[in-house]
């Protein structure tokens, strides 16, 4: 749980946006399918993929291979037979409603024109085949028929199927209020339980409502009765009424739905689903392909009181393992990542800092794991002045029977500047080698400081006298 | 009445203290106000009669060792002092040294080979952390 807050914190807005594509790019697919078959083959395709999931989860090493299987051929399976459904879908639709709209396969068709041509026919026993085509294409299922482009009217309709019309076997395509073709011949049924009553003209309509989702009206020509077929399901109906009220139903103009049957509340949820899963995708792969990488990041100091300056550090980088989603970790380069120690509250000498979370700034999405070192010495000092003492540093010997007695610089002290820390172990300036051997009276000699090490400045010149006093060793 | 301590370090120095008394004891009163002052102090080649021979600011190795005296008057009250020996700024050893009223005088002794060559200085401290005086030499060859 800690690790999904921790997920959820360290979301990027690259994370937010791919999440938000692939949701709608999955909730579009849904808007341009449903209803087909396709949708339904995808389902099953989803629900080996959670088996699958499962399966990695539990462990079951032939079950997830097996799962990955099926769905690697279920993927060609649905391409090879849902064909044409994809072709229809991508092919007449137009980039605006690919893109953006919700398709409403329910055009405005005159059902009561419809209702009233079947129920004028069927008293009459006049046969009748009538193609009502919902969101499928159905143009690769029917065949042989002739354009008519037509406004739908009753006398048009009944005029199709007149007995002595050429086109009156076949079926006619009513889509929205315009008959588009008559005398199509459609597949037929191969269903053996259809009751004795059905002749060509019920099976080729059965046929059909298997194959698509199209609604087939068909009026029998020896007994008159209107007999409607939809996704293999046959009504008989008996009144105009009840087949207005199946056309409305068909054409989406039925009874407004309440709940979750409203469609506008069916989209809302399939986009909170679709939105869902995506989510829990993302999830799932980033959390599935996490990796680790180390990086090797120099450490920057900041806030240190301006009078202090670093004089070492025990290291100046340290050694980062980062965690994170492969793909993510793959892109972060060192410049990326920050190490910034806060020397605000540092003394002069040797500080400890501890290297923190808090310290370290990392892309969003990458974890860190640990810091080598965990710990950094920091060593400050300030630039002060010290007074010293300056000591004559002599060197040879001095010709026999003598000794020096006394010796003294002028100035006797000096003034150098240099780091506080250094000149803490400093507690004489010497001067260069003063040789001694042919030194045998007592005089002054002009020599020069030596300050060895180099941070270190003296505030006069580096020239000074040296008095000293020589005198013969008694007896 | 004169006494004489001596003492043996590790590194192999030898350190007298000597005790001279040359006067009767002052009375309480001055003794709390006075201080234990340093009326001598100096680098010399040897010690002989209780007295630095040849005090000088250097010293050949080939002498073999060097000595540092110092001497106290008065000494107020039974105390120690320490002779600090640096080679440049770098501390070789530390002699502890007793004193002892009414006045004492103390040395410690440092023996020199080819590698002390170089400026030294002696550092006279007492058991306070003051220091007396800082005495400068050279080692030479």
């Amino acid at each position: 749980m800690e690790q999904f807050f921790y997920s959820l914190t360290g979301l990027r807005w690259q994370d937010v946006l791919d999440i938000l594509l692939n949701s709608y790019i999955l909730f579009r697919l849904y808007v341009l399918f449903r209803g087909t078959r396709v949708i339904r083959a995808l389902q099953a395709v989803i629900i080996f993929w959670a088996a699958g999931q499962a399966a990695v989860s539990l462990g079951l090493i032939i079950t997830n291979w097996a799962m990955q299987g099926v769905i690697t051929v279920a993927a060609i399976i649905i391409i090879v037979v849902f064909r044409n459904e994809i072709s229809s879908v991508l092919l007449t639709k137009d980039l605006k409603s690919f893109l953006w709209g919700i398709p409403k396969y329910q055009f405005k068709t005159p059902v009561h024109i419809i209702a009233e041509t079947v129920f004028d026919l069927a008293p009459r026993k006049i046969g009748a085949l009538i193609i009502l085509p919902s969101k499928q294409d159905i143009a690769s299922m029917v065949q042989g028929g002739i354009s008519i482009e037509a406004k739908l009217s009753q006398e048009l309709l009944t005029s199709i199927f007149w007995g002595e019309n050429p086109l009156h076997d076949g079926a006619v395509v009513i889509q929205g209020d315009r008959i588009k073709s008559a005398g199509e011949i459609l597949p037929l049924s191969k269903r053996q339980d259809l009751p004795s009553s059905f002749g060509t003209r019920h099976r080729a309509g059965l046929g059909l409502s298997e194959l698509t989702d199209a609604m087939v009206i068909v009026v029998s020509e020896e007994r008159g009765v209107v007999t409607l077929f939809k996704k293999d399901q046959i009504h008989t109906i008996r009144s105009r009424s009840a087949l207005e009220k199946k056309l409305r139903e068909h054409a989406g103009d039925g009874p407004s739905k309440k709940g979750f049957q409203h469609p506008s509340v069916k989209i809302t949820a399939a986009a909170a689903i679709c939105l869902f899963c995506i989510t829990g995708l993302w999830f799932s792969f980033s959390k599935g392909m996490e990796a680790f990488a180390t990086h090797e990041i120099p450490v920057e100091f900041i806030n240190p009181n301006q009078r202090m300056e670093i004089v070492s550090t025990s290291a100046s980088n340290v050694k980062l393992v980062i965690s994170g989603a492969k793909p993510l970790l793959n892109t972060v380069r060192p410049e990326m990542i920050d190490v910034k120690l806060n020397l605000s509250k540092a003394v002069v000498g040797t500080n400890t800092v501890l290297i923190s979370k808090e310290n370290i700034m990392l892309p969003p999405g990458v974890r860190l794991r640990t810091v080598t070192p965990p710990e950094l010495e920091v060593s400050l000092d300030t630039l002060v002045v010290k007074e010293l003492p300056v000591q004559p540093h002599w060197t040879g010997n001095l010709p026999d029977g003598l000794i020096m007695k006394q010796a003294r610089a002028i100035p006797p002290m000096v003034r150098v500047t240099g780091r506080g820390l250094i000149l803490n172990e400093i507690h004489t300036v010497y001067t260069e080698s003063l040789p001694l051997d042919k030194l045998t009276d007592s005089g002054q000699l002009e020599t020069s400081l030596v300050l060895e090490n180099p941070s270190l400045s003296l505030n006069t010149g580096r020239k000074i006298q040296v008095e000293y006093q020589i005198v013969r060793k008694p007896g | 009445m004169k006494k004489i301590l001596s003492g043996k370090l590790p590194i192999g120095l030898t350190t007298f203290l000597i005790l001279i008394l040359t006067a009767s004891p002052p009375a309480r009163s001055e003794e709390t106000q006075q201080k234990t002052v340093l009326v001598r102090a100096e680098m010399c080649e040897a010690i002989e009669n209780y007295k630095p021979v040849n005090p000088a600011v250097v010293f050949s190795i080939a002498l073999g060792e060097v000595y540092c005296f110092t001497s106290f008057d008065p000494v107020v009250e039974k105390t120690v002092i320490f002779h600090k020996w640096y080679k440049r700024d770098r501390l070789i050893f530390t002699m502890r040294l007793t004193l002892s009223p009414p006045k004492w005088s103390s040395f410690s002794r440092i023996q020199i080979r080819d590698a002390d060559k170089g400026p030294w200085r002696v550092e006279i401290w007492d058991e306070n952390g003051s220091l007396f005086e800082t005495l400068r030499f050279s080692m030479t060859d």
